[in-house]
């Protein structure tokens, strides 16, 4: 049985067995984890953008994790129905790289650091704690959670490196 | 999921972007290369964002490339990605820039490879302007060097497109003396679609 469940672009994982991992790749995405490690409850959301950008709510089906404000709220939620105490939940995330470099400054490519700002302004809205992170700089990083231990794993293949979280 | 765009409209714009490749963007990189090139619009396809490893080859999961993103705005919103092996890009450096690229790509020479991307888009983007009349302005080109897999992450990520698909078109340049060969990736929104199939 495979016990990493690899987590698509957009896409948005729940799970509450403690012998499977969730996986994600990301660039200036992030990868953001909630979890609640006495319920044994965890989530990782793929974020690609803060929110939708009219206003409106996602029309797609499978792409739950894409936007940042949809994602956690829905996350949240399904946690709680599964066991997790809101007291409890946690955050972990990584990834909101700036991937492309500009000569010029007025970059409008700075996807990242937005998605990373905007998480960190919903986590505090909703008084849930990011224990850690490993967001930024300009490179891709292959991320895992895993529930049992509670650690994320980040990997970046192009800078050589692994690291927990 | 839902596909928005019919295998006819794809086919059409397939037609339709190879045409505007070949009267503009050929002419354009055989100038700057000084050597015939070859091209190839391998295919225009509606994907899944879910799906998009569909897309990533093997080649270009091993290989780190050397890239520039440049988006365009205005009447027709595109994304294109202009990409090549890192050590294939010192190639392209050193001949544009006229002396041996020994160590990593920096300063001038990465700016000569965003460069081709800016001069690659602008005649793409030219070409369109005149055929159709549409207003397009192209952004400053993004340069990285890093793995296919995190490239495309990035770019779709900031293309922000509202839809589960993106139309992605995918055209190969090879330049027939050097051997140099520029992929780039044409991505829109599956409602830009009919834009350019009128």
């Amino acid at each position: 049985m495979n016990n990493v469940i690899e987590i698509k672009m957009g896409g948005l994982e729940i799970i509450d067995d403690e012998t499977k991992e969730l996986k994600t790749f990301v660039g200036s995405c992030v990868a953001i984890c909630l979890f609640d490690l006495v319920s044994k409850v965890a989530g990782m959301a793929h974020i690609m953008l803060p929110k939708k950008s009219d206003g409106t709510k996602f029309t797609g089906k499978n792409d739950i994790g894409k936007y940042a404000d949809e994602a956690l709220s829905y996350m949240v939620n399904d946690m709680i129905q599964k066991g997790a105490d809101p007291k409890r939940i946690k955050a972990k995330m990584a990834g909101g790289a700036t991937i492309f470099a500009h000569e010029s400054e007025t970059s409008i490519f700075n996807v990242g650091s937005r998605n990373i700002a905007f998480l960190k302004q919903i986590l505090k809205e909703n008084n849930i704690p990011l224990v850690s992170e490993d967001t930024g700089e300009n490179f891709g990083r292959w991320v895992r959670f895993n529930l049992h231990s509670g650690k994320m794993t980040v990997t970046s293949n192009l800078k050589k490196f692994e690291k927990t979280i | 999921m839902e596909i928005l765009s019919t295998s006819n409209d794809l086919q059409k714009l397939n037609s339709v972007l190879d045409s505007f490749i070949v009267q503009k963007t050929i002419p354009s990189l055989r100038s700057i290369l000084e050597e015939p090139i070859t091209h190839h619009l391998r295919n225009t396809q509606e994907i899944p964002l879910i799906n998009l490893d569909l897309i990533i080859s093997n080649l270009e999961e091993m290989n780190i490339m050397s890239a520039v993103y440049i988006k365009c705005v205005g009447d027709i919103h595109m994304g294109v990605l202009l990409y090549l092996p890192e050590e294939e890009s010192k190639t392209l450096a050193a001949k544009l820039l006229g002396k041996p690229i020994s160590s990593e790509l920096a300063g001038i020479a990465t700016s000569s490879i965003s460069e081709i991307g800016n001069i690659l888009t602008a005649s793409l983007i030219n070409a369109i302007s005149i055929d159709m009349g549409y207003k397009i302005c192209s952004s400053v080109p993004g340069y990285a060097v890093e793995f296919f897999r995190t490239l495309l992450e990035a770019v779709v990520s900031d293309f922000g497109n509202e839809f589960d698909t993106l139309v992605v078109s995918n055209v190969e340049l090879h330049g027939v003396n050097s051997g140099i060969g520029i992929h780039i990736l044409l991505i829109q929104d599956p409602s830009e679609v009919k834009k350019l199939v009128i």
